[in-house]
């Protein structure tokens, strides 16, 4: 499946907000917050975006995962245009393309218990099947048993509640999951169980892994193509040893300078 | 090392169980309170309406008087129970009205955008410059005193403010991932209000319910304590207020009773409410 | 320079009813000395940071013996307490927006530290505000100082909150997170100034936080927290080049860099299997055991103390070799 025809793809994507008028007779005026964005990605591969704060991640991703209509450009999913398309076309996206949120603490319902909340997108989405089979199957991949689902998020570590909320993005069976800050709000012993758990994901089920993120060494552990953002556009493509040995981009330059590494510190040449 | 000593009984948690006492006082009151209103319908021990001139102004504990008799010989506690009964229809009607409505409105300015949020917010900011009493007394003019009218105004009352704080409360509920994760499976918004926000702020809801209802109490007496409230042959407290004044001269008790039952009743809601708020409270009950 | 130390801990309990977030904890930081707690959530760093501060959530008690400058600040007053935080003890915490007063101008606000524990007028104390911004490297400090904390970027405001705190050359800055609620590009300038500043005016320095890589660049020594008590304690190079217990070495196998970095993809991270315990359910004995690999009988029955290789472990890594293979 790796004959580069992307799976999801943004087309010279250009988004800007109107700001507020400064004074009553003056045009409103606009703040370009992506401008001419290319990026995509393929099955059964993982790409990175990082970037600072206010880069215009989140807007990406927001655009990526239809959530938003981009000004202009395209978002194309398995070859048409998700804005162009019929309804038929738009369903297939939306439960094609699912999401993991940052905070898994606020990304499930504390008043849901698990089972039910695991089952929203399929009645959401309106998906056929035997859905008590397949939840245990989402269980099974995001390693959880069964004696999960009649529990109360509460009752879970960060860790397993973003196995929960990996588990509830999986479980309409999608063929790209867009991750936005998956593991920086967990532990470091778990951040690395989640990272071996979604990159389990993309070899086991062929997907498509966006994968968003500010730290440039998560992101190059997980990926094997990142693309740098920043002031709304994207200043640099390339592998992520690339990356790190050779940056061209100044963006690129200060993310890679602002990696801080137990050896450089020990060395003391950290600060 | 005195102080590893005296530190070596960890102090017991004061706080939390001066918050569970709140909260045993506030439900007991008010199930006396609910269940004295209720008792009314079946059983009074005298008709409160009805004079008795030879037994008027007996003192409390005179034979087959609980708490005495007023200036016409009817029996105080009989009029306390009734009094109960107008205290919970008007006060727990216009909360839950303006509950309703509120929450309504509240929901909706939170979740349909700046034009939905800013009418309703600014209706509830021009509603509440209306003082409550001018409300009750025009309403009372135009259609009548009475318990109706009084749970109207009370509604109008109490429902910008209900608004303002489920709003509030609905716009952090909002803001959580877990509806953007709703929104990501597309449910629509009205779902989202329902099932994810509503449950959520349940327990705001509750909370300002009972403080509302101790406020209702207290507004009544007060609109019956100046006539515009209930009329004979219904009882209110504060009517009976109203009516003790005049013989505050002779016999203070008569004022007394009733002053009372306002101020348990209010008291004992307010501590439901606010023992409620501690343990409906998410973040309180997550560090426990 | 005096040979006492700046802090020292003996035996810290923190606790809430009848849970121990922290089950006796010994350490010290010598004067002028840069000291690093390490540990993850619900390891009991936080809770052992702000019991030395005196900042304990109500409900909240500690025991034992936090010394400072000859007391014990356990058993110290709130009042006793409070004239002490900012003069001989200061604290820089995770979050600048929460910790600055949103109505007061930042230039007030570290002035007013310097006016309440020393002996300067306003004007000299508004002075040495502004010196301490220009060290602070902030651009434009006259003007900045006028500026309200809503006016200013989260790393200016973190940099003020380190102005305020080695405002009155403090023997001893505890930070808490200091950079985790930062920009990455932003971290670094501000670890970079809290390890030059703490430098030259010999304060010493505690540093709490879950990120090896920060301690290992600003700290002498190293404590590894985990279930509330201090499972390795030692020099950082020691500890972290050649760790003995087994959970700091899973610790800094986690850690994601360059070396463990294939091309092709197929590199997998070391994870520690299972979770944090929550302190209502700790396990017996090592309160490690269940995630450990070396794990065995007497690890389960047994609590292991601190031993001369600086590991509370019944099998410390490099004994055990012939275990693990």
């Amino acid at each position: 499946m790796s004959d580069r025809r992307p799976l999801l793809a943004m087309q010279q994507v250009t988004q800007a907000y109107s700001l507020p008028r400064t004074a009553l007779f003056s045009p409103p005026g606009s703040f370009t917050v992506l401008d001419s964005i290319d990026f995509d990605v393929c099955a059964g591969e993982a790409v990175g975006l990082v970037g600072e704060s206010g880069a215009g991640k989140t807007t990406l991703t927001r655009i990526l995962t239809g959530m938003e209509r981009p000004q202009s450009g395209q978002v194309m999913f398995d070859g048409t245009d998700i804005w162009a398309a019929g309804p038929a076309a738009r369903a297939n996206f939306r439960r094609s393309v699912q999401m993991v949120l940052q905070n898994p603490r606020s990304s499930l319902d504390p008043r849901m218990r698990v089972g039910t909340a695991l089952l929203e997108p399929m009645r959401s989405l309106r998906i056929e099947g035997d859905h008590v089979k397949r939840l245990h199957e989402v269980l099974d991949q995001v390693g959880l048993d069964s004696s999960a689902l009649e529990r109360f998020p509460h009752e879970f570590s960060g860790g397993q509640l973003q196995r929960i909320a990996i588990a509830r993005a999986l479980m309409p069976n999608p063929r790209v999951l867009v991750a936005d800050e998956p593991v920086s709000a967990l532990d470091v012993s778990i951040q690395a169980q989640v990272l071996n758990l979604l990159k389990d994901l993309v070899r086991d089920l062929n997907l498509g892994l966006v994968f968003i993120a500010h730290d440039l060494s998560v992101v190059a552990y997980t990926t094997s193509r990142v693309s740098v953002i920043a002031a709304g556009r994207i200043v640099e493509v390339g592998q992520p040893v690339e990356l790190f040995t050779r940056p061209s981009a100044p963006q690129t330059k200060n993310l890679v300078d602002a990696v801080l590494t137990v050896e450089s510190g020990l060395s003391g040449a950290a600060l | 090392m005195t102080a590893v000593s005296t530190s070596e009984t960890p102090a017991k948690p004061k706080r939390r169980r001066r918050r569970n006492l709140t909260l045993t006082i506030g439900i007991v009151v008010t199930i006396a309170f609910v269940v004295m209103a209720l008792a009314s319908f079946f059983y009074l021990p005298h008709n409160p309406n009805v004079p008795r001139i030879p037994d008027r102004l007996l003192p409390a504990g005179a034979p087959g008087y609980l708490l005495g008799t007023d200036a016409l010989g009817r029996d105080i506690f009989s009029q306390l129970m009734v009094g109960a009964r107008t205290s919970l229809m008007v006060g727990a009607g216009g909360a839950l009205i303006s509950l309703i409505v509120g929450t309504i409105a509240g929901l909706s300015a939170a979740a349909f955008g700046r034009i939905a949020d800013e009418t309703i917010s600014r209706g509830a900011d021009i509603m509440l410059s209306i003082p409550g009493m001018v409300t009750a007394l025009v309403l009372a003019a135009t259609i009548g005193s009475g318990a109706l009218t009084t749970i109207l105004a009370l509604s109008a009352f109490f429902t910008p403010s209900f608004t303002r704080v489920i709003r509030s409360a609905a716009l952090s509920v909002l803001q959580e991932d877990f509806i953007t994760a709703a929104r990501l499976y597309a449910r629509p918004t009205w779902f989202i209000l329902l099932r994810h926000v509503l449950p959520n702020v349940a327990g705001v809801m509750i909370v300002q319910f009972t403080l509302y209802f101790a406020a209702g109490i207290l507004t009544e007496a007060g609109l019956s304590y100046l006539g515009v409230g209930v009329t004979r042959p219904s009882i209110s407290w504060g009517m009976m207020l109203n009516e003790a004044q005049q013989q505050v001269g002779i016999s203070s008790p008569l004022a007394m009773w009733p002053g009372l039952a306002i101020v348990i009743v209010v008291l004992g809601l307010n501590l439901l409410g606010d023992g409620l708020r501690d343990v409906l409270d998410p973040k309180l009950a997550r560090r426990t | 320079m005096t040979t006492a130390p700046a802090i020292e801990v003996k035996n810290l309990i923190v606790g809430y009813e009848d849970l121990n977030a922290v089950r006796g904890v010994s350490f010290s930081v010598p004067a002028g000395g840069r000291m690093g707690l390490v540990g993850e959530s619900g390891s009991g760093k936080s809770m052992t940071a702000l019991a030395l501060m005196g900042l304990l959530p109500s409900g909240w008690q500690a025991r034992g013996e936090v010394l400072h400058d000859g007391v014990n600040l356990v058993t110290q007053s709130d009042k006793a307490l409070s004239s002490r935080r900012g003069k001989t003890i200061s604290m820089v915490f995770q979050d600048p927006m929460s910790s600055l007063n949103p109505v007061r101008r930042v230039g007030d606000q570290i002035a007013d530290v310097i006016h309440r524990h020393s002996d300067v007028s306003r004007r000299e104390a508004m002075r040495q505000a502004i010196d301490l911004m220009v060290q602070m490297n902030l651009p434009r400090p006259e003007q900045l100082a006028r500026s309200y904390p809503h006016q200013i970027s989260g790393g200016q405001k973190q940099r003020i909150m380190i102005a305020m705190a080695l405002a009155c050359y403090p023997q001893l800055i505890i930070a808490d997170e200091p950079t985790t609620a930062l920009d990455v590009t932003v971290q670094k300038q501000v670890l970079r100034l809290l390890n030059a500043a703490t430098r030259e005016r010999n304060s010493a320095l505690l540093m709490i936080t879950h990120d090896l890589p920060v301690i290992a660049a600003m700290c002498d020594t190293v404590a590894v927290m985990y279930a509330g008590r201090i499972v390795e304690y030692g020099p950082v190079q020691e500890v972290f080049r050649n760790p003995r217990h087994h959970y700091t070495r899973g610790l800094l196998d986690s850690q994601p860099t360059m070396d463990n970095i294939a091309l092709d993809g197929t590199s997998r991270l070391v994870s520690i299997p299972g979770m944090v315990p929550p302190l209502q359910r700790l396990p017996s004995g090592c309160a490690f055991h269940p995630r450990c690999p070396a794990a065995t009988d007497k690890c389960r029955a047994e609590m292991p103390e601190l031993a001369a290789n600086g590991a509370a472990c019944w099998h410390p890594v490099g004994a055990t070799a012939a275990v693990e293979a």
